[in-house]
């Protein structure tokens, strides 16, 4: 027994030997760094042009790899502030503010000046996505505002006319209900919806409201704008059949194998429009030639269009900080921007890359001209990127918002009610935040302050500095509206 | 000397064989276990206490409790947590249902093989019928019937061994597959669960629509009727329990809370106010204790009072889920022909706020069914001495009493362990269902504890509050346990 447990120690450390041996950094003669994103040709050409790049650069090969396994955002928290990230990561959504608030992305504020990927490189609306406090902590990869893509021949096929690139919550309902009444014969369960999803938060932001107040001190969802807006949605979904619940849209997905159902499903006509980024098209370019075309969401009032998209971060701690810093050079050169101009995966992030022909009018794709000229449209000119308040992770205000907007359509709270749970909830959560946090506090002191102010001079009918309103949407509103005091020039 | 020394070499060699698993548990269970229940007493927080920001901890006492009990949302978890536990008692007897089963296959193969040929062969002719009528595209169909048909055959060939695999089939199945499947079988639109029902609701609902009198009135009285025989039994059972002295004050005032309780339901769902109508439901309770309890003992006291409280609570778990339901007829059944004037759509399952629990627990009894469960009470089953049976022949009991006085009792250890295990499980469960299903959705209506204590923990960072929440849920798996131990029946001669 002692030497066959003898023998197994030995057996396991031979294996673990064997293991750390072929580990790809022991097996490469270059320096090996890890991306987190997905395993697909387009990332793999990423690779490869980045590797171009340094040799024209003259600059230092490396090995980079893609880390497809860890794209869990859990996992990459978890991971990250435990010391073990990868060097580089994609990251999306709340993943912007809640990463570099743990200190485990690299702060690049001063090489993105010194290499040309600063803020100030790329569309001014994705600041607040890529910087936290003034310092900057990714650059972005790919970028838009999202819209509704049209397929044009599911309408002709209907007898309907194609929405209008901007059109109001009215003409969006009657429509709507025209291409269901025509896409679902009578008598049989309904298949075919109008759209995938709706956003409250243009529907929201087109009425002047956004989740934050200016300075983003308060949740400001407690307001009758919201409860309408939530209601008409409700009715939409609920009464209309407009669009699915969240839960039938995951049934429809499972209708079909693989990945890509809704654009399955756009191609089958079961969604008249799908809401999404300047992205899908690497997804519909290979379902063959569509008549497409591209709307706004539904909006009363003021313009807008919710901006976002991939940013790329440095782990705070690689060992190749150097490499990994070139990288996000990269993501600012000429070669990685015609490169993401020609995939078609989003627009490129540096915006005069989507003014070229090569990006409008590309050779051979006529059908796809009026959606490239629509989102580079958009994203110029409505795009605005979400809400964030400092005080509060983008992570728990998704899911309060979600859980309190399905009691709405489970019929357990009224509009109003969920409205003020919204408010009530949100606020709670950043009260918690602040009272627990003396660096947050110190912050949330002093912005409670220059909201006052804000305030006091708006009720005097005066203009406020630019540099006092922090919201994204409040900065882009308070501009059109102009009630922001003119910039000082240098 | 040289037996010290021996016998140190010995124990050395001892704990050296055992040294991996003490690390391993020193590491993995125990260290972590003292620190999360230090870390539920400071801010520890993922945002600002990681390696790369080291701001110091400050102990908070019990303001992550305090914050947890005063939050909607932990009691609305924690309501999910209870309710999808309702599901335990079925779990238990379908279990014990595929035991006997399994036991009685494999005592009488001959009996039974006619049957399960007849069974088999009208499997295959249902598959056959589906895929020549168009329904190709429904291969789950198709797949089940064939795997109903194998189990069969199987059942038929070996004798019931085959049976006893299949059966423990959905235990070492890996549980993300087993989800997956489910949400295809939940899917409102092809899955073919629905797919079955629609035409049965279709013709149900054409029924009502015809005899809509017959449905209006006849479906409320028969579910009243029955309602009021079961209260009935369990008034009567109560008094005959006191009387005997089998049940104590607390026993006879539980059972008539939980009789109560479904009354209070129905009142709310006619329309009362929920304060009046819990003040209904103990207005009830304490009038049938007080009745029950004053009567004199016929043999003066002679037992505790929280005597037959787990009897109480057993029967409660079945009564009550029982009495909801025809409570539910009786609210529902009047507006039934005004619901089918459209036709009856069948449920959305995991979509639906009112659903998305049963349909968990309808896929939770399933896995417990062909369970380690099933397992113990197979060994249990097989420990109970044949003569007890055979004197039972002789007495000329049928096979409920055979059942009822000598297989339930003599399973009680099996039971009772099944039953601490089940509720330590479903406090602790729902984690995966809710992860890969339904995203605790809709409307948080599947959110766990265990899916909670996640989230906090390891999407918004929060580590002290998932700590102090942890330590909750344990306080409650703890507490339950202790009642479980105190009042629970596990020696087969109680």
């Amino acid at each position: 027994m002692k030497l066959f447990f003898v023998a197994c120690i030995l057996a396991l450390s031979l294996g673990s030997a064997f293991l750390h041996l072929t580990l790809p950094g022991k097996q490469s003669e270059l320096p090996v760094m890890w991306w987190i994103t997905a395993d697909d040709h387009y990332k793999q050409e990423i690779v490869t042009v980045f590797r171009e790049w340094l040799r024209d650069e003259g600059l230092p090969d490396v090995d980079l790899r893609i880390d497809n396994s860890n794209q869990d955002a859990t996992k990459k928290l978890v991971q990250g502030v435990s010391g073990v990230g990868a060097d580089l990561m994609d990251l999306y959504n709340f993943q912007q503010d809640l990463f570099p608030a743990t200190g485990m992305l690299l702060d690049v504020t001063e090489e993105g000046k010194r290499l040309g990927f600063s803020p100030d490189d790329t569309y001014p609306a994705l600041r607040d996505d890529i910087t936290q406090n003034g310092r900057q902590y990714s650059f972005p990869r790919n970028t838009g505002s999202a819209l509704y893509w049209v397929n044009v021949g599911t309408f002709r096929r209907l007898g309907l006319t194609p929405p209008p690139f901007r059109w109001n919550p009215d003409e969006f309902e009657a429509l709507g209900k025209q291409f269901v009444a025509a896409a679902n014969p009578p008598g049989t369960r309904q298949r075919a919806y109008f759209v995938n999803v709706v956003s409250l938060d243009v529907m929201r932001r087109g009425l002047g409201l956004a989740n934050f107040n200016e300075t983003g001190t308060t949740c400001t969802l407690d307001d009758p704008r919201n409860a309408a807006v939530m209601e008409r949605v409700r009715k939409w979904t609920v009464e209309d059949r407009l669009l699915p619940t969240r839960e039938q849209d995951a049934a429809m997905a499972a209708d079909i194998s693989g990945s890509g159902s809704t654009f399955s499903h756009f191609d089958s006509g079961r969604f008249g429009l799908i809401y999404t980024g300047h992205w899908a098209f690497i997804m519909l370019r290979p379902r063959g030639t569509f008549e497409l075309a591209a709307a706004e969401g539904p909006q009363d009032g003021f313009p807008n269009t919710e901006m976002g998209g991939g940013s790329v971060g440095v782990y705070a701690g690689t060992k190749y900080r150097e490499h990994a810093v070139r990288f996000l050079q990269f993501l600012g050169s000429g070669h990685f921007n015609r490169l993401i101009v020609r995939q078609a995966d989003s627009l490129a992030p540096v915006p005069r890359y989507a003014q070229t022909d090569e990006f409008l009018r590309p050779v051979g794709r006529e059908n796809e001209w009026p959606v490239h000229q629509a989102f580079g449209r958009a994203t110029a000119e409505t795009g605005i990127t979400v809400s964030k308040s400092p005080f509060v992770l983008q992570s728990v205000v998704y899911r309060l918002e979600m859980e309190i907007y399905e009691s709405l359509l489970a019929g357990r709270l009224t509009p109003a009610e969920a409205a003020r749970q919204m408010g009530e909830r949100i606020n709670a959560e950043i009260q918690q935040a602040v009272r627990r946090d003396p660096g947050l506090r110190a912050l949330y002191e002093e912005r409670v302050v220059r909201q006052s102010h804000i305030e006091a001079k708006r009720a005097a009918g005066e203009r406020v500095p630019a540099a006092w309103v922090t919201d994204a949407f409040h900065r882009t509103y308070y501009r059109v509206q102009g009630w922001l005091e003119p910039e000082a020039q240098p | 000397m040289n037996n010290r020394r021996s016998e140190l070499r010995r124990t050395l060699t001892g704990v050296g064989f055992l040294l991996p698993n003490i690390l391993g548990f020193l590491a993995f269970t125990l260290v972590p276990l003292a620190m999360s229940f230090f870390i539920a007493f400071t801010d520890w927080d993922i945002l600002r206490h990681n390696i790369f920001r080291r701001e110091s901890l400050s102990f908070v006492g019990f303001e992550n409790f305090t914050w947890l009990f005063t939050h909607p949302e932990f009691w609305h978890y924690m309501g999910n947590t209870f309710f999808l536990m309702l599901g335990l008692p079925f779990a238990i007897a379908g279990s014990l249902g595929a035991a006997l089963l399994l036991t009685r296959v494999s005592r009488h193969p001959a009996a039974l093989r006619g049957a399960l040929v007849l069974a088999t062969l009208v499997l295959i002719a249902s598959g056959l019928v589906l895929l020549a009528g168009g329904m190709a595209e429904m291969g789950v169909w198709f797949i089940f019937g064939l795997l109903a048909a194998g189990m069969l055959v199987g059942g038929v060939l070996t004798g019931g061994t085959i049976y006893r695999t299949l059966f423990y089939l959905p235990h070492f199945t890996a549980g993300v597959a087993t989800f997956v499947l489910w949400k295809k079988l939940y899917n409102p639109q092809t899955g073919p669960i629905n797919f079955a029902l629609t035409p049965v609701l279709e013709q149900f609902a054409a029924a009502v629509q015809v005899a809509a009198p017959v449905f209006a009135v006849g479906v409320p009285l028969t579910a009243g009727v029955l309602a009021l025989l079961l209260a009935g039994w369990q008034v009567r059972r109560l008094v005959r329990q006191w009387d005997d002295a089998a049940a104590g004050s607390v026993a006879v005032a539980l059972g008539a809370a939980l009789l109560a309780l479904p009354a209070g339901f129905l009142l709310h769902w006619l329309g009362m106010a929920r304060p009046l109508a819990t003040a209904g439901v103990i207005v009830v309770a304490t009038a049938l204790t007080i009745f029950i309890v004053r009567r004199p003992r016929p043999w003066g006291p002679v037992c505790a009072r929280d005597a037959g409280v787990s009897a109480e609570i057993a029967i409660g778990l079945g009564l009550v889920p029982l009495l909801l339901l025809l409570a539910a007829g009786v609210a529902l059944g009047a507006g039934l022909p005004a619901a089918a004037a459209g036709g009856i759509q069948p449920p959305n399952w995991l979509g639906d706020y009112a659903w998305a629990k049963p349909a968990i627990m309808i896929m939770a009894l399933w896995a417990a069914i062909g369970s380690n469960n099933m397992i113990l009470y197979l060994a249990g089953l097989s420990n109970i001495p044949p003569e007890l049976y055979e004197a039972a022949d002789m007495d000329g009991a049928s096979s409920m009493q055979r059942f009822w006085h000598i297989t339930w009792p003599q399973l009680a250890p099996v039971t009772f362990f099944i039953f601490v295990m089940g509720v330590i499980y479903g406090l602790q469960g729902g984690f995966e269902m809710a992860r890969i299903m339904t995203l605790g959705g809709p409307a948080g209506s599947t959110t766990t504890l265990s899916y909670f204590i996640y989230i906090e923990g390891f999407e918004t960072g929060r580590l002290g509050y998932a700590s102090a929440a942890a330590w909750v849920l344990f306080a409650l798996v703890f507490i339950l346990s202790l009642l479980n131990f105190r009042f629970g029946n596990r020696n087969a001669n109680d």
